[in-house]
């Protein structure tokens, strides 16, 4: 027969939380309450942290101009913010930097050059939560710019793409949208975190003309108006347009990615496992059609 | 080894991971938004190659094969301090215009006679620029000049109308 102490031990047992940190106190004068004194102004009686409004300090609400018609009442809303959460800012890169990386091989252009490879060379911090959107190709040394390369960044005026094209090479303009973004600049850090690669997201639609404009050489473009658009550019900047098709490096020079996909050679909806060094690719139906869409 | 990251785990998957059938090139890939599902009716060639429009008559097409005009780069004038006394900005675009196959005899009639004070002694066209910093935007301003030459030499007036005619006997 259990005695009323135990049932009552017991019952508590059953309706009080789990022991845990959050529920745990100290036994009563286990901690020494005593401030330091600070002369007759200080301790535990006097200063901000002490009672009444002298421990709420007495603020008036936020905005408040004591009296007069505040800020936030009077322009209720200002426009030359208007659309800031959507605006990306992107990583200048000079051609002349573009060149040295080159030059001194810590940049390699025989294999297409992409976000993930620019950012491999180590000199570069993207953060895409700041909403930062990727690279963009300067002007300031297009004169001294000589590498065949295959190129994508994310922003690039004409001198820049005429600068590429004339010495034989390609630029493609493409979109990563953030998640994407991360992914492509710490590869290793995503396949870490054991996930599939996500397929990587059209532009918004502030973006989607840029990126379908053949004379941005966007990843959108119909690639046949871009060879067009290559020709009339060669003509406007007075080089001839190089023969790819004579060129040593030619699938190099022609490789592009799909929209979806973040990384070269890897789909979407593949688990890259660098410890044991496989891929894992899905299988369920569904999955392969949501990886495919 | 000429490879990229992804490239070189690929490589070692096929020759080390036994049944696993690793493709290099992804073109198998298409997603629904590949390219040519968004144009359908094009051949998806960036390397096509573009016949480049004819000049006939007076129309002058705008092509100018670089082929056949000669390119000079020199150091400009003006201020600068060691950039401008080292880098060759300047451009002198030359174009001999008797031997220019690529425009048509009246328009090369109408050239020699409009810019006659731009052609030398031997008879070559001379069009130069040092408008900016970049060796390239100077040569993209030349070309811009030498255009902008030809389709006014090539640019005939409209007759006058019978409205302008009456003015003119009026006076």
């Amino acid at each position: 027969m259990t005695s009323s102490g135990t049932e009552k031990a017991l019952s508590l047992l059953r309706r009080l939380p789990r022991v845990s940190i959050g529920n745990l106190g100290p036994n009563p004068g286990a901690h020494n309450e005593k401030r330091r004194g600070r002369g007759i102004y200080g301790g535990k009686t006097h200063g901000a942290g002490s009672g009444g409004s002298g421990q709420r300090q007495n603020f008036m609400r936020v905005g408040y101009e004591t009296g007069n018609t505040p800020f936030y009442l009077r322009f209720s809303y200002q426009t030359y913010y208007k659309g800031h959460h959507l605006k990306l800012s992107y990583t200048p890169l000079c051609m002349g930097k573009l060149q040295m990386m080159i030059d001194t091989n810590r940049l390699r252009c025989d294999v297409p050059v992409d976000v993930t490879q620019l950012m491999a060379t180590g000199l570069f911090s993207i953060s895409p939560q700041q909403k930062e959107g990727g690279f963009m190709l300067e002007n300031e040394g297009i004169d001294h710019f000589k590498a065949t390369i295959n190129i994508e960044v994310q922003w690039a005026n004409e001198a820049v793409i005429a600068s590429v094209e004339r010495n034989g090479g390609f630029i493609t303009t493409a979109y990563f949208d953030p998640l994407s973004l991360t992914a492509a600049i710490k590869p290793v850090e995503f396949f870490g975190r054991g996930i599939a690669i996500p397929r990587r997201m059209l532009p918004p639609q502030h973006l989607i003309d840029y990126y379908s404009d053949p004379k941005n050489r966007g990843y959108l473009a119909d690639p046949a108006e871009v060879a067009r658009e290559r020709f009339l550019l060669a003509q406007k900047y007075g080089y001839e347009l190089p023969d790819v098709n004579a060129s040593p490096n030619k699938d190099i020079l022609l490789e592009r990615k799909d929209p979806r996909q973040i990384f070269f050679g890897l789909e979407p909806g593949w688990v890259v496992n660098l410890k044991d060094k496989v891929i894992l690719k899905p299988t369920d139906p569904e999955l392969k059609e949501h990886f495919a869409s | 080894m000429t490879c990229s990251a992804p490239r070189l785990l690929l490589q070692h998957l096929t020759r080390n991971v036994q049944g696993l059938n690793a493709t290099l090139s992804v073109a198998g890939y298409k997603s629904a938004v590949s390219l040519d599902k968004i144009y359908p009716a094009s051949d998806l060639d960036v390397t096509k190659l573009q016949t480049p429009p004819k000049t006939d008559g007076l129309n002058f097409s705008g092509y100018v094969p670089m082929n056949k005009v000669q390119v000079t780069y020199s150091r400009s004038n003006g201020p600068g301090g060691q950039n401008v006394n080292k880098i060759n900005t300047k451009v002198d675009l030359r174009l001999q215009v008797t031997t220019a196959d690529w425009l048509s005899p009246e328009l090369k009639e109408r050239i020699a006679k409009k810019y006659k004070s731009s052609i030398t002694a031997d008879g070559f066209l001379v069009v130069r620029s040092d408008k900016t910093r970049s060796q390239q935007l100077n040569l993209a301003d030349a070309m811009d000049k030498l255009r902008h030459m030809i389709h006014t030499a090539a640019y005939v007036p409209p007759p006058p109308s019978a409205e302008d005619e009456e003015r003119a006997r009026r006076r």
